[in-house]
C-alpha cells in the first residue's frame, strides 16, 4: 500500500521533469537561443518563491491560517493523544496548533520532522472521539514522516517554473514574434511547440494535483501503519464527509496541507483537485479493516 | 592509474563494511530507545495507579479483592527487569486495570466525579501510549532480527557484538488482536 504509493508519486515527479524538458525543448524548438535565456531565470523565480516557503512553512502557515500555537497545559488531552501516535511513529514532538473554526478539519507542515507543525480546527476536536481524533493526527504526522512538505515543494517549483516560462514565451510570440525566422525549420514542429507551450501549464497543474491525491491516500496508510487501527481514521473521515461546512479560509494557496479540502469539491474537476474523493479513502480502509 | 582505480576500490570497500557495522549497531540503540520508551511509559502508568485506586475506593469501599488485585499487579510490574518478566506483569496489571474500571462501571456518582474523569482520560493515553511502545519495540526488534540474520549484515552481527532481541510478548491474547483500549 505504502510502497505503491511511493511509486506513484516518483513516476508522476518523473512526468514533471519530462514535462519540464518538453517545454524548454519546444521553447528551443520555436526561439532558438533566446528562448534557452528564460528558463534559467524562471526557474530561478520559481525556486526563490517556493523554497522561502518551504524554509520558513511553520512560521509562514501559521500566518496564512490563523492558527494559534498552544501548550500542553491548554489542551492534555490533545497533547497526551498527539504523544501516543508520536510513540508509535518514533517521530520527534511537533509543535501544535488551534484554528478557531467551526469546520472540522486538521494539517501538517514543516520543512522536516524537526520542525514539523501540525494543527487542529477547534471543531475538530470538538466532533471527534478518542479514536477518530487519534486517527487524524496519525494522518497528519504520516505527512510530517513522509516529507510532504517537501514533495509539494519540489512539485510547486517545477509546475511554477513552466507556467512562467510558458507565459513569458506566449507573451514573446504577440510581440515580435520568434527570432531566426530564416531557418528552415519544420513548420509541423514549430505548430506542436505552440501547443506544448499553451498546454504545458495545465498539464503541469494536473501532474502537481495528482501528486498531492497521491501523497494523501499515502499518507492514510501511513497512518495505519502507526496506530495499527484503520477504523479510528476511517470513522474520523466519515464525520468529515457528513459535515458540509468548511474552513472560513479558502486560499488555494494552502488548499492541499489540509485533510479534508477547504475547496468546494464539486466546483473543480477530478483532475484538478488536491485530495482524493472521500469516499474512496473511506473504501480504502475499509477494505484495510477487513484484512485484519 | 591503476594504483587510483585500486584504492578507491579498498576505499569503496571499507566504507560498504563501515556502513553494514553502523547500520547494526543504529538497529541496536533502536532497540534500546524502544525498550526505554516502554519502561517510561510503565512507570508512568504505574504512578496513576494509587491515585486511581484512592478515587474508586471514596465510592466503591466494598471491592477490596478488585483493589488488592491491582495493587499487588503493580508491585509485579515495578519489580520485574527481564523483557520476558515486565511483559508478564504488564499483562497482568491490564488485566486488573479492566476490573478495576469494570468495578466503576456500577457506581454512576464515581463515574460523573471530575477526578475520575480525568484520570480514567490519563489511563486511557497511558494505555495507548504502552500499547504503541511495544508495537514500536517490536518493530526496532523485528529490523534488528533480519538484519542480524540476512545477508550481509549477519557477517558483522558477532564483530559488532550484536544479537538477536527478544520480543515483547503479553500474555493477554486480547491484547495482541487490538492495541486500543478504550474506557
Amino acid at each position: 500500500m505504502q510502497a505503491a504509493n511511493r511509486r506513484k508519486t516518483v513516476a508522476l515527479l518523473v512526468g514533471m521533469a519530462i514535462l519540464m524538458w518538453c517545454v524548454v525543448y519546444a521553447a528551443l524548438a520555436y526561439f532558438g537561443g533566446s528562448g534557452a535565456g528564460i528558463v534559467p531565470i524562471a526557474v530561478g523565480i520559481s525556486l526563490i518563491t517556493v523554497w522561502g516557503s518551504y524554509y520558513g512553512s511553520d512560521k509562514l502557515v501559521l500566518t496564512m491560517t490563523g492558527a494559534k500555537l498552544i501548550q500542553e497545559s491548554d489542551n492534555p488531552k490533545l497533547f497526551g493523544l498527539i504523544q501516543e501516535v508520536i510513540i508509535a511513529s518514533g517521530l520527534p514532538m511537533p509543535k501544535v496548533a488551534i484554528v478557531i473554526d467551526d469546520a472540522p478539519n486538521a494539517f501538517a507542515t514543516g520543512r522536516d520532522p524537526e520542525h514539523a507543525l501540525i494543527a487542529f480546527t477547534t471543531g475538530i476536536l470538538e466532533v471527534m472521539d478518542r479514536d477518530q481524533l487519534q486517527g487524524v493526527i496519525a494522518h497528519e504526522l504520516a505527512h510530517v514522516a513522509n516529507r510532504d512538505t517537501l514533495v509539494s515543494a519540489v512539485a510547486a517549483t517545477t509546475a511554477g517554473a513552466i507556467a512562467i516560462i510558458s507565459d513569458l514565451l506566449t507573451r514573446m510570440m504577440f510581440f515580435g514574434g520568434r527570432r531566426g525566422r530564416d531557418s528552415n525549420a519544420n513548420p509541423l514542429a514549430l505548430i506542436a511547440s505552440l501547443i506544448i507551450l499553451i498546454l504545458a501549464p495545465l498539464a503541469a497543474m494536473m501532474l502537481r494535483s495528482a501528486i498531492s491525491r497521491k501523497r494523501e491516500s499515502l499518507a492514510d496508510a501511513t497512518a495505519v501503519a502507526f496506530t495499527r487501527n484503520p477504523a479510528g481514521l476511517r470513522s474520523a473521515l466519515e464525520v468529515l464527509e457528513r459535515d458540509s461546512t468548511v474552513v472560513q479560509q479558502r486560499s488555494t494557496a494552502v488548499a492541499h496541507i489540509w485533510i479534508e479540502s477547504p475547496l468546494d469539491a464539486k466546483s473543480v474537476s477530478k483532475l484538478f483537485s488536491t485530495h482524493p474523493p472521500i469516499a474512496e479513502r473511506i473504501a480504502v480502509l475499509r477494505a484495510m479493516e477487513s484484512l485484519n | 592509474m591503476e594504483i587510483i582505480v585500486i584504492l578507491g576500490v579498498i576505499a569503496l570497500i571499507v566504507l560498504f563494511l563501515i556502513a553494514q557495522y553502523n547500520r547494526l549497531i543504529r538497529l541496536n540503540i533502536g532497540v534500546d530507545e524502544a525498550y526505554a520508551q516502554i519502561e517510561v511509559q510503565l512507570k508512568r502508568r504505574a504512578d496513576l495507579i494509587p491515585n486511581l485506586v484512592e478515587s474508586v475506593k471514596g465510592y466503591a469501599k466494598h471491592e477490596q479483592s478488585t483493589f488488592d488485585a491491582v495493587v499487588s499487579a503493580r508491585a509485579k510490574a515495578t519489580s520485574a527487569s527481564s523483557v520476558a518478566d515486565v511483559a508478564a506483569a504488564d499483562g497482568m496489571l491490564t488485566q486488573a486495570l479492566r476490573g478495576l474500571l469494570a468495578v466503576a462501571e456500577a457506581y454512576p456518582d464515581l463515574k460523573a466525579s471530575a477526578n475520575f474523569i480525568s484520570l480514567q482520560e490519563e489511563l486511557a493515553t497511558t494505555e495507548n501510549k504502552v500499547a504503541f511502545s511495544r508495537q514500536f519495540y517490536n518493530d526496532n526488534v523485528r529490523s534488528l532480527n533480519t538484519a542480524v540474520k540476512t545477508v550481509p549484515t549477519n557477517f558483522f552481527a558477532g564483530f559488532a557484538k550484536v544479537a538477536e532481541r527478544e520480543f515483547y510478548e503479553v500474555e493477554d491474547p486480547q491484547d495482541r488482536k487490538a492495541p486500543q483500549v478504550t474506557f
